[in-house]
This record gives structure tokens, sequence and C-alpha cells, in this order.
């Protein structure tokens, strides 16, 4: 079956550093992916690389067997690659209401298409009631649930998400994570989930890929990762001793 | 926390008693004087309002064009790959920078019935209503474009990332970009339409009717009547009110950034279009530029240092003590703005209030409040043009540098109060060098607005205290055009070289 998405041996350099080395990493569709690592390690540049906002220097990037990046080049635009996105910082447009977040990628639908869709998730992440407020009137809570809504408004093949539950309480960020499963579950949408939260990514993922320098270090299940850790960045993340991290 | 409270109150207090004195003063005992016998008659007067009701009009459309031009121009400029767009910019800019007035001069040379390519056709499109707009437009229009690129600098990175997922560049900006960018654009078609509302010299130049000529004329022309005067700007200083409370409603509540966690930023590649909109944006910059070419082939430098006079010597000292001031003032009133303090909120309303009120309102309001024997070591000297700068420019002051200090981190601050440091010493030791740039930066623009002043200065300049506008504005009238377009380009290049000092200044000390 053909990869929801798939990144070939990928260079980037970001001015005098080296960003990604050589990284390789596979999600099926349908797949729940976290990739876990440590600050610096290069997450965010695998997410930026298959949103298209940074081309590789070297690899390819595909999404669903299509080359979407290769060498130096953006082969498909980033608004025509159909990815959903949650950003770290949640990027919500703060002069537009909920609403009109949501229908701001869904301008070539008829209206009353566009109404129905957006209703429906709303209703499914509990924000029915909350359709024409501004972001800035949401809490915390509330503006994630907007920012994952928007993402999957577009019934994306593949959604990226970047540490969007970083700053969130311990409460909160369980029920979040618990909605967010339940959302890409039931839309057999595949998701590379970015995070350097063990806890969260025990929780989301089908599998883990753990990344370090740039590089993939290991990537399996969490049983797998914890019954054979490939070096010792994996063992020191994933130690069943280790105390879950609150974020 | 904060250790000796009483410095930070006396510093706010400092710089509230200099601009109540420079702006409250004035405003207030002009509305005093105001109230006298003849005032009603000439309140109710039709051709009073007819007057008033004209010059807004030209405003909103200096305005309109100024909208229509700097806001495309600052999208592209600031958010495209145009070729060459930071040159493009600063060719855009400089006309900006000089009075409007000399631009006028300018278009006359070119457009006049002797101009370089003028007819008497040209000249009567240029000599009317159809003309103080377009010069004035044009003027104004590089301030809608950098605040516009001042709008879009501040987004926040991940915003337009969101949206490029999902649409294309236009989209994008006409959905997202411009109406985050609003309030800053909204900040620039306010200035401009008060800049144009408040305009003097194009109007009486180019013969068209306008309340702040009528004012004038009644201060220092022909119609000397300063009780007339005094009446005749209370409608002016009712706009300027009104022009307050639509800042204070519609941009002061809003942030004029919207800070995220990256500041790099993002542009557009215009593909097949970046030539067109390349010749585009170099064509309206080198227009803007036309007038000061006009005026370079036109200029006689014979005889000029009998003509300048010491006018030059006073604008750049007037406008250094007066930018100096500024900066001090905006220092201690931004800083407040930044921790959202009440009394420099206060303060700086009192600051956009000036800003917005025409240069002739605040020059009678000095003249009446300062013209008195005991006050003649202001009124006779340049301190009273001094002062007359710093009420019309302490915004320049207050609003930069309240950005500056909102965008920093205010725990820099807190942290040397942890250890002991006062106001003055955290000001001094600490905000003061970390905003270094941001500072110079507010200084030289300060500067360079007080070199520009006309309106201000023409009102109230002491004997042998004249400006170089000033003496632009005296000669044009009656002086030899060559000698008159020889001062006007020396204007423009003590502009442009200090603007070059400043800059380079500026970018040598960029690790700041």
């Amino acid at each position: 079956m053909t990869p929801a998405i798939e990144l070939e041996d990928v260079r980037v350099r970001l001015g005098a550093t080296t960003v990604l080395n050589g990284f390789r990493l596979q999600v099926a569709a349908g797949e729940l992916v976290t990739l876990l690592g440590p600050s610096g390690s290069g997450k965010t540049s695998v997410i930026r690389a298959i949103l298209g906002f940074i081309a590789p220097d070297a690899g390819v990037i595909k999404l669903g067997g299509r080359v979407a990046s290769e060498s130096g080049r953006t082969v498909i635009p980033p608004e025509q690659r159909g990815v959903g996105a949650v950003f770290q910082d949640l990027a919500l447009w703060p002069h537009l209401t909920v609403h009109g977040n949501l229908a701001f990628g869904l301008a070539r639908l008829r209206r009353d298409e566009r109404d129905r869709r957006i209703a429906a998730i709303l209703d499914r992440v509990g924000l029915a009631d909350k359709a024409y407020r501004h972001p800035g009137e949401l809490s915390g809570g509330e503006r994630q649930r907007v920012a994952i809504a928007r993402a999957l408004v577009l019934e994306p093949k593949v959604v990226a998400l970047d540490e969007p539950l970083a700053n969130l309480d311990v409460l909160l960020k369980r029920d979040l994570v618990e909605l967010f499963t339940a959302l890409l579950r039931e839309r057999a949408t595949a998701a590379l989930y970015v995070t350097h939260d063990p806890a969260e990514a025990e929780a989301l993922a089908d599998r883990v890929a753990v990344i370090q320098a740039g590089r993939l270090v290991q990537a399996g299940t969490i049983a797998e990762l914890r019954a054979q850790p490939a070096a010792p960045l994996v063992e020191q993340l994933l130690s069943p001793r280790r105390k879950p991290n609150a974020g | 926390m904060c250790g000796r409270p009483w410095q930070e109150r006396a510093a706010v207090a400092l710089a509230g008693a200099v601009l109540l004195a420079s702006v409250a003063a004035p405003l207030v005992v002009l509305a005093a004087d105001g109230v006298h016998a003849d005032a009603r008659a000439m309140l109710t007067a039709a051709s009073t309002w007819s007057l008033l009701a004209w010059s807004s009009a030209l405003a909103a459309l200096v305005t309109a064009v100024a909208l229509t031009v700097g806001v495309p121009l600052g999208v592209l400029l600031g958010r495209t790959d145009i070729v060459a767009r930071r040159a493009a910019f600063l060719a855009h800019a400089f006309p900006m920078f000089l009075p409007p007035l000399l631009l006028a001069l300018g278009w006359f040379h070119l457009f006049g019935q002797s101009g370089l390519v003028g007819s008497d056709a040209t000249a009567r499109i240029l000599f009317g209503p159809a003309g103080v707009v377009g010069v004035l437009g044009l003027a104004f229009a590089p301030i809608m474009t950098a605040l516009t690129m001042l709008g879009l600098d501040a987004i926040d990175p991940s915003l337009i990332e969101a949206a490029r997922l999902l649409a294309r560049p236009p989209r994008i900006t006409a959905r997202i970009l411009v109406p985050i960018a609003w309030p800053a654009i909204a900040l620039g078609a306010l200035v401009v339409f008060s800049l144009a509302f408040s305009e003097l010299g194009v109007p009486m130049f180019l013969r068209v009717r306008a309340y702040p000529a009528a004012v004038f004329a009644r201060l220092g022309g022909v119609d000397y009547a300063p009780g007339e005067a005094f009446v005749l700007v209370l409608p002016q200083l009712a706009i300027g009110a009104a022009l307050l409370c639509i800042e204070r409603r519609a941009i002061g509540r809003r942030p004029l950034t919207v800070l995220g966690l990256r500041r790099d930023r993002l542009v557009f590649a215009l593909g097949a279009w970046r030539p067109i909109a390349t010749a585009a944006c170099w064509a309206i910059a080198l227009l803007g530029l036309a007038p000061i070419a006009a005026l370079a082939s036109r200029a006689s430098w014979r005889e000029l240092g009998s003509w300048l006079g010491a006018s030059a010597r006073n604008g750049l000292i007037d406008g250094a003590v007066a930018a100096t001031a500024v900066t001090a003032v905006g220092l201690v009133i931004g800083r407040g703005v930044a921790r959202a303090q009440a009394p420099a909120r206060a303060l700086d309303a009192l600051a956009v209030l000036a800003f917005v009120t025409p240069g002739a309102v605040l020059g009678a309001g000095l003249i009446a409040v300062w013209n008195r024997p005991a006050t003649q070591l202001v009124y006779g000297t340049s301190a009273i043009v001094v002062l007359g700068y710093v009420a019309r420019y302490a915004v320049l002051g207050t609003r930069p540098i309240a950005i500056a200090l909102a965008r920093g981190a205010a725990s820099l601050e807190d942290a040397a109060a942890t250890v002991g440091a006062g106001y003055l010493r955290r000001l001094v030791r600490i905000v003061v060098p970390s905003h270094a740039r941001a500072l110079a930066g507010t200084w030289l623009l300060a500067f360079v607005f007080c070199l520009r002043d006309l309106e201000t200065a023409v009102l109230c300049y002491p004997p042998g205290g004249e400006t170089l506008p000033v003496r632009i504005f005296a000669l044009e009238a009656n002086g030899r055009p060559a000698v008159v377009a020889g001062l006007a380009v020396l204007h423009a290049l003590i502009t442009a070289g200090v603007l070059a000092l400043g800059l380079a200044l500026l970018r040598a000390r960029r690790t700041w």
C-alpha cells in the first residue's frame, strides 16, 4: 500500500547548519506516528519540509506516492498538497471568527456544503455554540479545538501537528490527546505528530519515531522501542521508570 | 519589587509637563480666547463651514489616493520578490521626508506653463484641486506604504504559513495579510488625512482655497486679525478631537503588531508577474523623485548663500533640540504605554491629539500662550519653534518607542528591579542600551519631520529664526524661481544627507 507520507534520505540545510541529514520515515495511510526528540533535533524542520515551506537540499518527499519536493525543488506548492496542519502557536487568524477560520480553506465549496461541514466538525469538537466568536474570546483549550477542526475540516489524507499541546496543563492535555486521537482515527487520517513529551507520544501513536541531530534514530511501536532501544537516547526517552513529562 | 517609585512618578510628571505646556495649554487658551462676541457670527457663517467641508473633502481625496497607491505598493515591496525592493522603497520613501511644498514646486517646473513638459492644459490641472490632490497624494503615499510594510512585517509568520496551506498569495493578501495589518493601515490613513488637512504650503502655492490658509492669512498675512484666527481654528480643533476619538476606538485598542514566536519574513514569489510588478513599483518610486529632478534642472546656485541666510542652520539646530526632547519624552511615555500604565496612555492620547490637530491650530495656540511680555525669552527666540515641534511630533516619539518596548522582554527590567535598581537606573542602564537602535531611529524620524515642518514654524518663528522651509515658502511668491528651486534642492540634499548618515549609523550598530 502506498505510504501517505514518505521521506527518503532528506537533507535540509538552514544557513550553515544541517538540520536534517539523510532523514528517512514512512507513515502509512491512516497511521498515527509521533516524532519524538529533544529540542533542536530537527522535528519542526521535518514538518515544514512536509508542508512545503522548505525544500530539501537532497532527497525526496512523497505524499500519497506523488513527489512533493525533491533536491532543492518544491514540486507541489503548499496550497496544493492537501495536508492539514496544526501549528505550535495554533496560528488562528485573529481577525476571523471560528467559522471564518474554518471557511477560509473551503472557498471552492458551495456555501451550504461549506456551512454543513463546518457545523459538523464544530459539533464534533464541542464548539457548536462558539462559531461566531473570535479566537481572542476563547479559552486555551477551545483554541486548540479550533486549530484541529481547521485542519480536519478540509478532510485531508494527511495531517501534520507541530507540538500543538506544548503549552497546556496536564489535565487539559490529556483531554485533548483523547480528542485528537479519536478524530484522527475516525477519519482514518494519517498523522505525523511532533512532540518532545514521551507521555504524549505514547498516548497518541501507533508508532514512535525518535529523531536526534537531524537523523532518524529508531522507529517502531512503544513496546518495540522499549524492548530493543537502538540508542541511549531512545532508552532515556522511553524508559518506563521515566517520570511522564507534563509538558 | 520596583524600588524608588517616586523616580518614575517624577519622570512621567516631567514628560507630562512638557506636553501640557506645549500641547494642552495652547489648546485650552485658544478655546478660551475663541469665546468672544464675534465668535458666534464667524462660527455660524456658511462660508466658514463650506471652506471647512471643502478642505475636509480635499484631505479625504488625498487620503484615498495615498491608500490606493501606498497599500498595494506596501504589499509588493514588503512581501514579494520585487527586484531590488529595498532600493525601490528608499527611492519611493524619500519624498515623504520633504515639505510637500518643495514637491509642488518641482511639479510646477514639470507641468507649469513654462515647465519642462508643461502646457496651458497641464498648468490648469496643476493649479487646481486635482493638482493639490495629486501632489499631496503622491507626497503622502509613502507613509501608507511604510505603515503597510510595518503592519505586514509584524504579522507572525505562522499565520501566513497556515494560510499558505489553503490558498494562493492573492487571496492570502486580501483575506489575511491586509485585514491583520489593518490597524497600521488605518493609522496611516489617519496620519495622511491629518497632514493633508493641515497642509498650508501646497494649496496656497497652487492657488486652491483651503482652511489652513484662511487661518494663516489672519495670523501673518494681509487679513491680520489674530482674534478671528483663534475662532477659525476651533472647528479644526473639533476635527482633531474627532480624529483622536477614531484613533482611540478603531486603532489605539488594537495592537499594531500580531507578535508570534518567529520573526522571519516570508516572501511570495511573483513568478511570471515579477517583471511587470517590478516595473510598476519602480515607476511609482521614480515618479515621486521626478519633481526633485525637475527642481535640480532649474536650480541656480549663484547667490544662494545670501538667500539662504541662517535658515538651514536654524532648522538643523531647532530640529536636533526638538528631536532630542521628543525622544526623551517618548522614552518615558512610550515605556508607560508599553507597560499599560494609565497616565502614560492619557499623555499618549494628548500627543496623538497634537499630531492630528492642524499645525495652524497649534501655531495659533502657541502664540496665544507665549506672546506675552513675561515670556519673550521663549516667544522671542527659537525656543518657541522647538516647543511647537515637540508638541506636533511628540507622537513620533511615544508610539515607535512603545512598540519597540512592547516587543522586547519586560523581564529584562524586572530582573534589574529584583537586584534593587530604581526606575532611572533601569531606564538608563537597561532600557536605553537594549533599545538603542529604536531610540536612535525615533530621534532620526523626529528630526527629519522637524526639518520638513512648515505649518508649525511659519506661524511662530522669531525674527531671524526662520527655517529653510519657511524661507522657501516666503520666497516662493516673489523670489526668483531658479533661486527658490536651488533652495529646495539644497533642502532635499540636507535631508538626504541626514537620512543617509542616520541610516548608516543605525546599520553600523545592528548588533543591538
